[in-house]
């Protein structure tokens, strides 16, 4: 029962981590109804940023946040000078080519400036001496710093997040661009403006998704978002794409699915990936826009 | 972005220009240099246990001119982009001999060591692509092949370069499958075979750690940690040491906290940590987080100095193998050997990391090499093999003292077998040096499963 | 929401065009999108209320610039002189072209004929998710794994069982139609974006499903058939040259079937069910044979593909997790470069980016590590400035040069845009 019981609390750990990544694809899915290719990797770059600021002496909390206002700013100017001219009437198709060779690119930028040597990323939550996260005891199982900060992290944001887009103005704003931004701009809202506004808060929360995770991981480098994505766009697609809550709850369970795969079936064992995709794919089949997915009309 | 058309096509003619340019004629003989083609004689070479008989290419053509081209294939970008400092190590040997000695000398005449290489992206059949461009399908772009990353790249190539009889030397990687009789011309380099680990380890055990009974093994899911696994198991065949739990991580993997959580459960009293690149130092930190102190080995490919620095405390008192000089070693500091790499490192490759061990065995391996080259009695592709293939306590670069390089033939295919045991010391910094060296010369044909050969 | 009632246009174009697909002269042509990747149409949303089906009824009265699909008999209206001069660049191209591919193993170094080779298979492999994604309108970026399992099929048929090589290709495209089957199912529920992730998740496990149940040389799961299985049969002929006709005269073929496929019935069915699903069920669809038998094919183009591949390359590698992710990727972007639901599209675009990644390689000395981002910005660039591809582009300055309005084309018209309200 112990050894489930850990097993459980790795998944969950995992877990806060595929959600926190999924919950940045859902959110500019959400306000834009694209997929981003490149979310990951520009939370790579993100993450790079504050390890460097970190390391010349910002207080880790500090370069975080700074690092969140830089990407906030790059996701504008990307969305601008990217993603828009392309948009403009075209096949989303081509913007997912635009966005896979922003995949390419941020990736290897961040090889170009930041190197190939795999880095440390600095604790913001309590650590001990030889670096590793102190742990809380909680009904007789230790749970570590990391995943609590993760997990507060992630409410935290499900949380702003619901209050902004079903509880102001400018959420609704951004919710009538998501779904017509024809119609809105002819409402007077400035489309344009708020695309941005969605990529640039995407881009900060996977910024901060990033560093988290890295800080949690023994080391990072380059290869950070790779493994990661995959599973945090599985748990987007189970959680169904516009739903942050559906996001961090798929998180969870891919990674508990993953991890307790990873000790109960040892048949598996090479291959656990398949668990969560083909718990997804049962899922999909029953509910096709996930599980918390709003369900589309089609009209003819 | 031009909006009219014709500005669109002028750019996309820019594309297609892009897009075409350097294609080149059959017609065209580069003039590389390197083996002739010769249109395949049988060639009545006595001696060598090669059979040249059904060679495409001869090998027996001496190089015409002076300089003698070396290719290789090895990621440059992508994740595995690290690897390619493995290169610069060599790069910066090779313009060393070239500036300072004037070349490798054989049979009496200097040769200069000309060097090309792509980037496969450690995409084996890329490095296929990219091994037949360099060489070229009738072998005559390049003298021979060196230090091919992957173990699956080299695979993909061994039969390419077997047929028309080009040597494909010094991979860099430690599989035993170079070890095959059925493809002479590919030899490994001087990293240990990863079955040595194995038995190195349960050496250990059994000379230091008697108490050992039961020992926990994580590894790659993959060659590399099939190799650990089956030559560790085979290792303690016959002792009363015996593998409670094998947990395997998928490639590439930065993390294995699930895998950790299985092992940790066992309370095994050692732990095989075949772990490589990120996932060894994660294994470390979480043996440490769950309390779980048994006696501990880290793959070869784990001692440098990111690596350890990275697991921090938890890589304190780990066992490891090496047989070259650890630049961070402060014992090496005045070794003359270690002053004229890092020497010669910063001036003929400045931008490499003198620190990182890898750029330390590259620069071995072309050291090694060179020796080769020297000793071989004709500069063709024949000699240069038999030379590589039959070397006899051949010392340099860095290998630690007391490592010789000696290869015979089909029976010692293996140049590596000389390894020191080493001991990571946190508050050092570095690892140290425990005991003597271990010599497994001759051995490892006799230790590696023969599925893991020739497969 | 009250429904506004269906654009008028509708009923009355489809009887009009009977020998085409339901089409949307909407925009220039742009490349056919796909309804699934686009955000769910939000019935609900309260600031739509009470607009018009302003877009869709636009995109219908529209007649555009859409171009005639390639090389079909000139189409309905246009002028006479300036279809004849299409017709004649057209059949010019076809020739140059022709010539050129004929020729072209003979002139260059057996190397590059290899990587000539590679560009048809892709194209192959792209002309496949190109019927399914360009022409049907499901997303996959999973085509990687069919293009696998052809190649293993082959591999583990020639390396196991002493098969030769040519009877392996009719098989590998069975398994890989199979495996098709089997995700097409699935795919009638599973929609757009999360069809695609499925597919994705499809690329990532098969190098992992490979490792785990192949063995090969040297205790990895790398199949690798002996070189001398692919050489020519012919005299006279090298052994590259040898692969790449046999390249090239599977893909004709296939390109030929694929074209031939697209203008029938069941193409116009195809295409009726990416542009409307629920009004072509309505007229008589069945759907799901349609999408999974899409998908079946698109699948078995991809395994041939695969199984063209262990020529090429002699192997089939399941030893890295990323390469057949990368290959999904790879006829992605050939597709939508070259042209989605366009005939020459797919291979234009394996062209490409075949052509293009060689020469961005080493293009910064001394920093290679950069050349993933090259590629990539040119892929950005290309993008922008041919938003329906090369061959629509292409077929746009044919169209401007000689002047003829081209009347709209069902094979390469967009479905609606995604802000129908």
């Amino acid at each position: 029962m112990d050894l489930f019981i850990s097993q459980l609390l790795n998944g969950i750990g995992n877990g806060v981590v595929y959600a926190s990544v999924a919950l940045a694809l859902v959110l500019i899915f959400r306000t834009t109804g694209l997929l981003n290719f490149a979310q990951g990797e520009m939370a790579l770059f993100s993450t790079y940023i504050s390890w460097k600021l970190a390391s010349s002496g910002l207080p880790v909390v500090a370069a975080i946040l700074l690092s969140m206002v830089i990407a906030f700013v790059a996701g504008a100017i990307i969305e601008r000078v990217l993603i828009r001219p392309v948009e403009v009437g075209r096949s989303p198709l081509n913007v997912v080519i635009v966005t896979l060779g922003m995949f390419l690119a941020i990736n290897s930028f961040a090889q170009l400036f930041f190197g190939t040597d795999p880095q440390t990323m600095p604790k913001p939550w309590p650590s001990d001496a030889s670096g590793n996260d102190e742990r809380i005891n909680f009904l007789g199982q230790s749970i570590s710093w990391a995943v609590i900060a993760l997990a507060l992290v992630l409410t935290a944001e499900c949380v702003l997040l619901f209050l902004l887009l079903q509880k102001t103005r400018l959420g609704l704003k951004i919710r009538a661009v998501a779904s017509n931004p024809d119609s809105s701009r002819l409402v007077g809202i400035n489309a344009g403006a708020i695309l941005m506004l969605g990529w640039a808060l995407s881009a900060a929360i996977g910024a901060l998704a990033g560093s988290l995770v890295a800080a949690r991981s023994t080391g990072f480098d380059a290869s950070l978002m790779a493994t990661v994505l995959v599973y945090a766009f599985a748990a987007a697609a189970l959680g169904g794409f516009d739903s942050p809550l559906g996001a961090v709850i798929s998180g969870l369970v891919v990674g508990v699915a993953d991890a307790l795969t990873t000790q109960y079936v040892d048949a598996l064992n090479g291959i656990e990936l398949v668990v969560p995709l083909g718990l997804i794919l049962i899922v999909l089949l029953v509910r096709p826009t996930g599980l918390f997915g709003r369900q589309t009309v089609e009209r003819v | 972005m031009p909006r009219s058309l014709p500005g669109r096509f002028l750019v996309l003619l820019l594309a297609l220009a892009l897009a075409t340019a350097a294609c080149s004629s059959r017609d065209e003989t580069t003039t590389g240099s390197g083996g002739r083609d010769g249109g395949g004689d049988t060639s009545q070479e006595g001696g060598a246990e090669i059979d040249t008989e059904n060679c495409a290419v001869d090998p027996t053509t001496e190089v015409e001119g002076d300089t003698i081209k070396l290719v290789s294939s090895f990621p440059q970008s992508g994740l595995t982009a690290a690897f390619s400092e493995i290169a610069k190590g060599w790069k910066a040997f090779f313009e060393y001999t070239n500036e300072e000695q004037g070349g490798v000398e054989i049979n009496g005449k200097k040769y200069k060591i000309e060097t090309e290489d792509k980037d496969d992206e450690y995409n084996a059949q890329k490095t296929s692509s990219n091994i037949e461009e360099l060489v070229g399908t009738s072998g005559d772009k390049a003298f021979a092949v060196f230090s091919v990353v992957g173990t699956a790249n080299n695979i993909n190539i061994r039969d390419f370069l077997g047929e028309n009889c080009v040597p494909n030397l010094l991979t860099a990687t430690g599989s035993p499958a170079w070890g095959n009789p059925e493809y002479p011309w590919t030899i490994g380099s001087t990293l240990a075979p990863y079955t040595l680990e194995g038995h190195a380890f349960a050496e250990y055990l059994e000379a230091e750690e008697p108490d050992v009974k039961t020992v926990a093994m994580l590894v790659q899911n993959d060659d590399f940690g099939a190799a650990y696994e089956e030559g560790f198991k085979d290792a303690i065949e016959g002792t009363d040491i015996k593998v409670v739990k094998v947990e395997k991580y998928a490639t590439g993997a930065n993390e294995v906290g699930a895998q950790l959580t299985s092992l940790a459960a066992t309370k095994a009293d050692a732990f095989f940590n075949g772990g490589t690149l990120l996932a060894c130092p994660d294994a470390l930190k979480k043996a440490q987080a769950a309390n779980w102190k048994p006696v501990i080995w880290v793959s070869g490919t784990c001692i440098s100095k990111t690596l350890t620095g990275i697991a921090g405390d938890a890589a304190d008192g780990v066992i490891s193998m090496t047989n070259v000089k650890d630049p961070l070693n402060p014992i090496y500091d005045d070794d003359e050997a270690m002053k004229l790499y890092r020497e010669k490192v910063k001036q003929y490759q400045p931008d490499a990391d003198i620190d990182n061990g890898i750029v330390a065995y590259g620069w071995t391996q072309a050291a090694i090499l060179v020796k080769a080259l020297e000793n071989a009695e004709k500069a063709t592709r024949l000699d240069v093999m038999n030379s590589v293939r039959n070397l006899d306590g051949v010392e340099g670069g860095l290998l630690i003292p007391g490592a010789k390089v000696t290869t015979s033939g089909t029976e010692d295919p293996y140049m590596g077998e000389t390894v020191q045991r080493v001991q990571y010391n946190f508050a050092e910094k570095h690892f140290e040096n425990i005991g003597e060296p271990v010599d497994f010369e001759g051995k490892t044909a006799k230790l590696t499963p023969k599925g893991l050969i020739s497969g | 929401m009250t429904p506004t009632g269906s654009p008028p246009d509708r009923p009355a174009e489809r009887p009009r065009r009977t020998l085409r697909a339901p089409g949307r002269g909407g925009g220039d042509g742009a490349a056919g999108s796909e309804t699934g990747v686009t955000a769910p149409v939000d019935p609900s949303h309260p600031g739509a209320g009470g607009m018009p089906d302003g877009d869709q009824a636009a995109a219908f009265a529209r007649p555009g610039e859409a171009p005639a699909p390639a090389a079909t008999s000139p189409g309905t209206g246009g002028d006479g002189q300036g279809r004849d001069r299409v017709t004649v660049i057209r059949i010019a191209t076809g020739v140059i072209l022709a010539a050129a591919a004929l020729y072209a193993p003979f002139y260059f170094e057996p190397e590059l004929n290899r990587v000539l080779a590679q560009v048809l298979y892709i194209a192959i492999a792209a002309m496949g998710l190109n019927l399914l994604t360009g022409f049907n309108g499901q997303v996959s970026i999973g085509h990687g794994a069919f293009f696998g399992v052809g190649a293993f099929t082959t591999a583990i048929l020639m390396v196991d069982h002493g098969w030769t090589y040519e009877p392996t290709i009719p098989i590998a495209a069975a398994v890989a139609a199979a495996v098709g089957v089997a995700v097409g199912v699935p795919a009638l529920r599973v929609r757009g974006l999360y069809l695609a992730l499925i597919t994705l998740g499809l690329a990532v496990i098969f190098p992992r499903v490979a490792t785990k149940y192949v063995k090969g040389q040297g205790g990895i799961a790398l199949l690798r058939p002996d070189r001398s299985e692919f050489n020519s049969l012919i005299d006279g002929l090298a052994s590259d040259q040898w692969q790449y006709f046999e390249c090239l005269v599977i893909a004709v073929v296939l390109f030929v079937l694929a074209w031939n496929l697209v203008r029938s019935r069941t193409g116009r069915a195809m295409i009726a069910v990416r542009d409307q699903e629920l009004a072509a069920s309505t007229v008589g669809v069945n759907l799901s044979r349609v999408k999974v038998g899409t998908f079946a094919l698109s699948a078995a183009y991809a395994g041939v593909a695969g199984s063209l591949s262990v020529m090429i390359d002699r192997a089939a590698d399941g030893t890295n997790p990323i390469l057949y992710f990368q290959r999904s990727i790879e006829f992605l972007v050939a597709v939508v470069i070259g042209g989605a639901a366009t005939i020459l599209g797919p291979a234009v675009g394996a062209f490409l980016i075949v052509f293009l990644r060689r020469n961005t390689e080493n293009l910064i000395e001394g920093k290679e590590v950069l050349a993933p981002a090259v590629f990539g910005a040119a892929l950005i660039v290309i993008v922008y400035v041919l938003p329906e591809g090369v061959v629509g582009g292409l077929r746009k300055l044919v169209a401007r040069l000689t002047k003829r309005r081209v009347p709209p084309s069902a094979l390469t018209a967009a479905p609606m845009s995604e802000s129908a309200p």
